[in-house]
């Protein structure tokens, strides 16, 4: 048996022909000579020149690539939403940054000048009738509560896109093993994203109406705009959402270089449009035009 | 995020929605297009979806003001339809233009409407026609100006058909390769399943 092994390497020089043929029979006999063949393949993967690790995501050159202006770009994108349902096609932000694969990542929420999305449903963890609980309530939670809440999450029923949590039942969400229900979803409160807080009240004001965004693989994609949006109203949010952008990179400074590189306007169902930063240019259609109903 | 050359390819193929059938611009009088159509196909819906997702680009590109609304509905039986409304009175505001008047028959028996036009001027039975079809009943019915290609557009599409063409062929021989490979390891593995079988 142990002298049949060795063929099976020689056998992956032959054509694929000659191995159901008996031809590859006749071999049998010529064992020394193939083991020796079989050592030299085994040395040569370790001749082979290791390959360098990259440690950034490929760069690209941006100077011959088109660029757009808001306005253009938007006339472009509302000519290739047509006939959707405007209230679910949504303008997106895609931003590559130039940043190492395995530095810290830009992560945060923001509040948008123009709400895209507003029927988002938050789900509150706080021991029930306390203070916190009424608070939550009142600022416009949809869920409140512990031990059902935590039911319902075993039970596979999660109609909530956003969870935070009290400081006073973090302990209990802890213990209660919903963790591998909400982790993979990205649900699951914790400290490190901001969900586990003391004034649950001023959170959830925020992100009603708030977005979040975090960069993956060197990009940030973020929702920024409803399709019948004008070009103005565009414009504040792209706005609001580069400074905010801005802002977190520079407080990451410290530790780590990221630059914008490269900032791309999409829609649902359109192609990027690689933005230049002007809002329009000399032969640009009037504003008026993309500000109508699609 | 894509690739840049392949998000820089599509946007030189951009040009498809500023040349080509579609490339038209409605008269001024024009406010408002609504097209109503099946889901699925079935039941001679296919121009219609065929009209919408071809040219009804190239139109709203050319046309940004005016508003295109597109209903689709689950029953086959159902209409098929392109409606065109249109206002006498110049628009102003395009789109939210509050005095709009069915001019359709040229009969100014009806009142000038409020918000919305209640009744369209033209109708457009869209059931088992080609979206051609559509399109050169549209531009008969409004009477738009067509826009014809420049000769450079005209190049440039050439040649982004040729590099299709080419792109085509290259893709056929790598597919072969990959195969030819993927074929021989397949073969190799079953030789030494068979080995391991005789054990």
């Amino acid at each position: 048996m142990a002298h049949i092994r060795p063929f099976s390497a020689p056998l992956s020089r032959l054509g694929a022909s000659s191995i159901a043929s008996p031809v590859s029979c006749t071999r049998l006999s010529s064992i020394p000579y193939q083991t020796i063949r079989c050592a030299a393949m085994k040395a040569k993967p370790a001749q082979q020149k290791k390959k360098k690790t990259r440690n950034t995501f490929i760069q690209y050159d941006l100077k011959r690539a088109d660029q757009f202006t808001l306005v253009d770009a938007m006339h472009y994108i509302r000519a290739f939403e047509v006939g959707r349902n405007p209230s679910s096609s949504k303008y997106e932000m895609h931003v590559k940054v130039r940043t190492l694969k395995n530095g810290p990542v830009v992560r945060n929420r923001l509040r948008l000048p123009h709400a895209v999305k507003t029927d988002i449903r938050i789900c509150v963890i706080c021991p029930p009738g306390s203070k916190a609980a009424a608070e939550a309530k009142a600022a416009g939670a949809s869920l409140v509560g512990e031990d059902e809440i935590f039911d319902k999450i075993k039970e596979g029923v999660i109609d909530f896109d956003r969870c935070i949590c009290h400081t006073d039942s973090l302990q209990k969400l802890n213990k209660a093993g919903v963790a591998r229900i909400l982790g993979p979803r990205g649900l699951m409160p914790s400290n490190k994203t901001g969900t586990v807080v003391s004034q649950v009240a001023s959170t959830v004001q925020n992100m009603v109406g708030g977005s979040e965004y975090r960069e993956r693989l060197g990009v940030i994609r973020m929702a920024v705009g409803q399709l019948g949006f004008t070009p103005e109203q565009m414009q504040t949010n792209v706005k609001a959402f580069m400074d905010t952008l801005k802002k977190d990179i520079a407080q990451m400074s410290d530790r780590i270089t990221k630059e914008i590189h490269e900032v791309v306007l999409s829609s649902t169902n359109a192609p990027g449009f690689s933005l230049n930063g002007e809002f329009r240019n000399a032969n640009s259609i009037p504003t008026k035009d993309i500000s109508g109903p699609l | 995020m894509v690739h840049i050359v392949k998000r820089m390819r599509k946007l030189r193929e951009l040009l498809w929605i500023r040349v080509g059938p579609g490339a038209i611009i409605f008269p001024k009088e024009v406010s408002r297009i609504r097209m109503e159509f099946n889901e699925k196909i079935a039941g001679g819906h296919r121009g219609a979806r065929k009209f919408w997702r071809d040219m009804l680009p190239r139109i709203k590109y050319r046309n940004p003001s005016v508003p295109m609304e597109v209903a689709r509905h689950k029953d086959k039986d159902g209409p098929s339809i392109l409606e065109i409304y249109t206002n006498t009175i110049k628009p102003a505001l395009p789109a939210s233009s509050s005095q709009q008047t069915p001019n359709g028959q040229a009969s100014s028996s009806t009142e000038p409407s409020t918000d919305t036009p209640q009744k369209a001027a033209h109708t457009i039975d869209m059931r088992m026609a080609q979206e051609s079809d559509i399109l050169a009943q549209l531009i008969a019915r409004t009477g738009a100006t067509v826009i014809k290609a420049t000769e450079a557009e005209l190049e440039e599409l050439a040649e982004i058909e040729e590099q299709k063409e080419r792109s085509e062929k290259d893709r056929v021989e790598v597919r072969d390769k990959l195969m030819a490979q993927r074929r021989e390891e397949e073969m190799l593995k079953m030789a030494r399943g068979e080995i391991v079988a005789e054990n």
